[in-house]
């Protein structure tokens, strides 16, 4: 059988992954889970091991990308074959991980986004993020890559994906468009399956204070640079 | 020299008219940094994060030089006497912020090295000594 494993980036997260962790555990059989905390100041990697999933704790906080590749280098080594990522505040249902896996099982793609815009939805984004959303998903048009939902964090990887995203040029912050951008140059056949989504907590740093100016700013140009640079192997 | 007529020189300095080829120099450094960062970022010897603060010398230098009326403005309320004054007044304010703000960078990697450092070093203690009390150092 395939090894799959469920990666969970977290940082102070002690509030909403024990609902996340048991929800993992009833709904989706046949998974190893894994919480990367990112240098909680709570009870995250406690509570992780309290539930009785593997946890890595950084020690201090890298980032949200830099724990999604902690996570990525831990299925390598551990002969993973499919990793399904999805967030810790609950937003991300477990219900959805075996819809989300049937396409890289099936290796018809080889990385799945969870898109909540695929059919219609009354999911809320605010006009700002609806802003970034429809920008970016036009700029990942413009290159080819048709995604309705270019800032979900729900995604379901195979190994070609995971050596991908373990090298270097992986971003530490927040890696979205810019990395699937990449991953789409370099060959990974990308696609979406329909999920719902919970309302995100207003807690992420990312939508306050100058950080949306910045992370439109660092997106376009990281995209810029990918677009610049020479042409990656494509891995067969 | 009387302060009528040291204001009456400053007057005159603060509206001296621009060198031509002093715009087109620092027109071309603006952009030059700009490729520069570019360039920096496209090699990936340079990370996206460190960018906004020379992109945006960068683009304050070339916005002073197109609309000098700007420059006079700042030279005037900050007491200054000739616009280039205020060029170098403003280029060593620069220079200290970004020499603090690594100082404070530089402050934050040697705590997380050390933290990192003395993670490595107790688990590697824990697993020489966890194979030592098991005897599996010797299988």
């Amino acid at each position: 059988m395939t090894k799959r494993l469920i990666l969970i980036p977290a940082w102070n997260e002690e509030a909403n992954l024990p609902g996340v962790l048991k929800s993992v555990a009833r709904e989706a059989e046949g998974f190893d889970v894994l919480v990367v905390d990112d240098g909680s100041g709570d009870a995250t990697s406690r509570i992780a091991v309290e539930n009785g999933v593997q946890a890595i704790r950084h020690p201090f906080n890298l980032g949200y990308g830099a724990s999604l590749q902690t996570g990525y280098k831990y299925a390598l080594r551990h002969g993973v074959e499919l990793v399904v990522q999805m967030d810790a505040d609950g937003q991300h249902r477990a219900e959805d991980v075996t819809r989300l896996c049937e396409p890289v099982l099936e290796d018809r793609l080889d990385l799945v986004i969870g898109s909540r815009f695929l059919e219609p939805t009354d999911y809320e984004f605010g006009a700002i993020r609806g802003t970034g959303r429809s920008l970016f998903g036009g700029i990942a048009r413009y290159f080819g890559l048709r995604i309705t939902d270019p800032t979900s964090g729900f995604q379901a990887l195979n190994r070609k994906v995971l050596r991908l995203y373990s090298g270097e040029s992986f971003p530490s912050d927040f890696p979205d468009v810019d990395v699937l951008l990449a991953a789409h140059r370099a060959g990974i056949r990308i696609g979406e399956v329909s999920v719902e989504m919970r309302e995100a907590p207003r807690t992420s740093t990312l939508h306050s204070g100058l950080r949306p100016i910045y992370y439109v700013y660092k997106m376009l140009l990281s995209i810029w640079a990918n677009a610049e640079r020479p042409e990656p192997p494509r891995d067969g | 020299m009387s302060e009528q007529e040291l204001a009456e020189l400053r007057h005159a300095l603060l509206n001296a008219p621009e060198s031509g080829v002093t715009q087109a120099i620092a027109i071309l450094f603006s952009l030059m940094l700009i490729v520069a960062v570019l360039w920096l970022v496209k090699r990936r010897k340079l990370r996206e994060e460190y960018t906004p603060i020379w992109l945006g010398v960068a683009l304050a230098v070339f916005a002073v030089t197109v609309e000098l009326d700007l420059l006079r403005v700042i030279t005037r309320m900050i007491g200054a006497w000739t616009p280039s004054s205020t060029i170098f007044f403003l280029g060593e304010l620069f220079l200290v912020v970004i020499c603090l703000n690594y100082a404070v960078r530089l402050s934050r990697m040697s705590v997380q090295m050390k933290s990192l450092a003395q993670e490595v070093a107790l688990l590697r203690a824990g697993r020489e000594s966890g194979a030592r009390f098991s005897g599996e150092a010797d299988a």
